[in-house]
């Protein structure tokens, strides 16, 4: 299988003290929606910016459907799409008129006022200057850019931000149809809850550094952020040992309920069973870890470790610290 | 195909834009006063262009200013060249069919100011109207404007901030324009050649001096009109223009027409390539 973006110890440096981008090795798969994530200043536009060509890596290769960025940019570019974050439209252009713009610098077919009721545009705005735009406007005209010409790529720079609840709804529809059709998606956003709800893999950046790559559901397996089970029984029975359960790292009581902390997600039916092998469950609640609660973990050891790395001297070690998670101990915090 | 696009694009952008507006107004409401008073003392209305082209000469660049410093530097700041680039538009592609897009604004109004001054010619002037004449002036100041306007853009094509564009753009107004010609008498190109000679224990021939002067966009155009008033040179009509352009002994290969049209023309080319050179790599993030 072709991958859709692959980078090989990628690395940038902004003159000789900001290393923005540290040894970055990362694959995104064809037909994935993969999130890419990271406090402000981890190194996501710059990585995006150079997936893109629009900056030189200092060391290390990306390629993009399979393709060198730095020889084949206009090729990559005609078969991928692209939504980037912060940027201005032409102010005297029309929303319909930056579409066709991307119609016609790709020979497409597409039918720039079918792409454009697609992403929730009305006919009248999209014929407004795009300076009259509010955020969300502009950003159902980008992405009605992105879509231009079927690409195999989707480049999704902070596609969520300014879009209203319904907005938001569709953007997600749209991802599903797009991989649905077999196009890869690149998600970069802060908005941890929509990358939760979209994306298949993610990676976290912190530092320059991939701290994290893998399924939602495996990363709060190996931090054991695992969820908490609520279970509200008839009455409690005595002797109930819950934490007994394989994969239960903590149980409490309070009246009839039992507060369940599980470390792996397998667990949370294995407690279930428990106990309604002796009470009659009445009411559960399963919550299960937060991707911003791993991202905090993620995140927040990256710190240390470069806390760490800058006493000892010795910052060669990013590309060691790509994708381990952070030690066992740390996961305590989140129980 | 891209560099349809891109020149499509950016001319729409910009003709929509109050700046052109202005542009086109500015010039021809300048061009159509100085035309309308000339008229009062000559009965050729042609004689009223050597009036508009020192009006070229000295203000038209500063009036191409606003139409040209956020040319690439306003889309960078902006963040308007990732929709432009994150297409597939080559860079070089980008540079040229934006700068073939403000320059063809930029003849548009050359063009309107010329032909409001055949207008007012034509109603005002005791003479007939020398349509050849006004057409030949038009064309060389036309080559004047895009070198001009290749040079401005390169500038802007350097730099990602606009205020940097703009210090630029007019900086190299004042080099090439009033420095280079000597209108302040101190501050001049050729009082700062004249002490580097002395220091260096040397003096200038007036043909190197010539050079010199004549290898400026602004000074090779003015240079360069010679051919709107064919005829006339010498001939006791028009004294002035008899002035600026009689060549006294034999004619320098600077002197030539041709010479002052590839002059202007190697200004705007050089200044295109170096920028873009410096651009293909340049870092956009």
């Amino acid at each position: 299988m072709m991958t859709a973006i692959q980078t090989d110890a990628l690395t940038k440096r902004f003159g000789e003290d900001v290393l923005a981008v540290d040894g970055l090795d990362l694959e995104v798969r064809e037909g994935e929606v993969f999130g890419f994530l990271g406090p402000n200043g981890a190194g996501k536009s710059t990585t995006i910016n150079m997936i893109l060509g629009f900056l030189q890596p200092t060391s290390g290769s990306v390629s993009v459907l399979g393709m060198d960025v730095t020889r084949e940019s206009l090729a990559i570019r005609q078969r991928i799409g692209l939504l980037p974050e912060g940027y201005e439209p032409y102010e005297n252009l029309t929303g319909r008129e930056h579409v066709e713009s991307a119609i016609h610098a790709k020979g497409a077919d597409d039918d720039a006022d079918e792409l454009l009721e697609r992403v929730g545009l009305d006919p009248d705005d999209a014929r407004r200057a795009a300076s009259e735009y509010s955020t969300g406007m502009a950003k159902r005209m980008s992405l009605a850019v992105a879509l231009v010409g079927e690409p195999e790529l989707i480049i999704l720079d902070e596609p969520s931000t300014g879009l209203d609840p319904d907005g938001v709804a569709l953007l997600r529809r749209i991802i599903q149809e797009e991989t649905e059709r077999g196009a890869a998606i690149f998600f970069c956003s802060h908005i941890l809850e929509e990358v939760e709800k979209v994306c298949d893999r993610v990676g976290i950046l912190n530092q320059g550094a991939l701290v994290a790559l893998d399924t939602i559901d495996n990363l709060r397996s190996e931090l054991q952020t695992g969820a908490t089970v609520s279970a509200q029984l008839d009455a409690v029975p005595d002797g109930l040992d819950v934490a007994s359960v394989d994969g239960v790292r903590a149980a409490s009581v309070t009246d009839r309920t039992v507060d369940i902390e599980v470390s792996a997600a397998a667990a949370k039916m294995d407690a279930l069973r428990y106990l309604d092998d002796r009470a009659t469950v009445e009411d559960v609640r399963i919550d299960d870890a937060s991707l911003e609660a791993l991202f905090d973990e993620y995140t927040g050891t990256r710190d240390a470790t470069a806390a760490n790395d800058a006493t000892g001297g010795d910052d060669g070690a990013g590309g060691d610290a790509t994708v381990d998670p952070p030690a066992a101990a740390d996961g305590g915090e989140s129980a | 195909m891209s560099f349809a696009t891109v020149f499509r694009d950016d001319f729409k952008n910009t003709r929509r834009s109050y700046v052109v507006l202005g542009v086109i107004a500015t010039l021809t409401g300048f061009v159509s006063l100085i035309t309308y008073s000339v008229a009062e003392f000559h009965h050729d209305a042609f004689r009223a262009l050597f009036d508009v082209s020192f009006f070229f000469f000295l203000v038209f660049p500063l009036i191409l200013v606003p139409l040209t410093y956020l040319t690439v530097a306003g889309d960078r700041e902006r963040g308007s060249i990732k929709h432009t680039l994150g297409l597939p538009n080559s860079r070089a592609e980008y540079v040229l069919g934006k700068y073939v897009s403000r320059t063809a604004v930029a003849l548009g109004a050359v063009l309107a100011s010329v032909l409001a001054a055949i207008l007012i010619g034509l109603g005002m002037y005791d003479g007939s109207v020398d349509v050849v004449r006004f057409a030949t002036f038009a064309a060389i100041t036309g080559l004047f404007v895009a070198s001009m306007t290749a040079i401005f853009v390169a500038c802007s094509t350097l730099t990602s901030r606009r205020s940097r564009a703009m210090f630029g753009v007019i900086g190299l107004y004042f080099l090439l324009g009033p420095f280079w010609l000597g209108f302040l008498p101190v501050v001049s190109l050729q009082s700062v050649v004249t002490t580097v000679a002395d220091l260096l224990g040397t003096t200038l021939s007036d043909t190197t001096r010539g050079y010199i002067t004549l290898a400026s966009p602004t000074t090779a155009y003015l240079s360069g009109l010679e051919p709107v008033y064919d005829g006339v040179i010498g001939s006791g009509d028009y004294p002035r223009v008899t002035a600026n352009y009689a060549i006294e002994g034999s004619r320098e290969l600077y002197q030539e027409n041709w010479f002052n049209y590839a002059t202007m023309t190697a200004w705007g080319v050089l200044a295109l390539a170096a920028s873009y050179a410096k651009f293909r790599v340049a870092e956009l993030g």
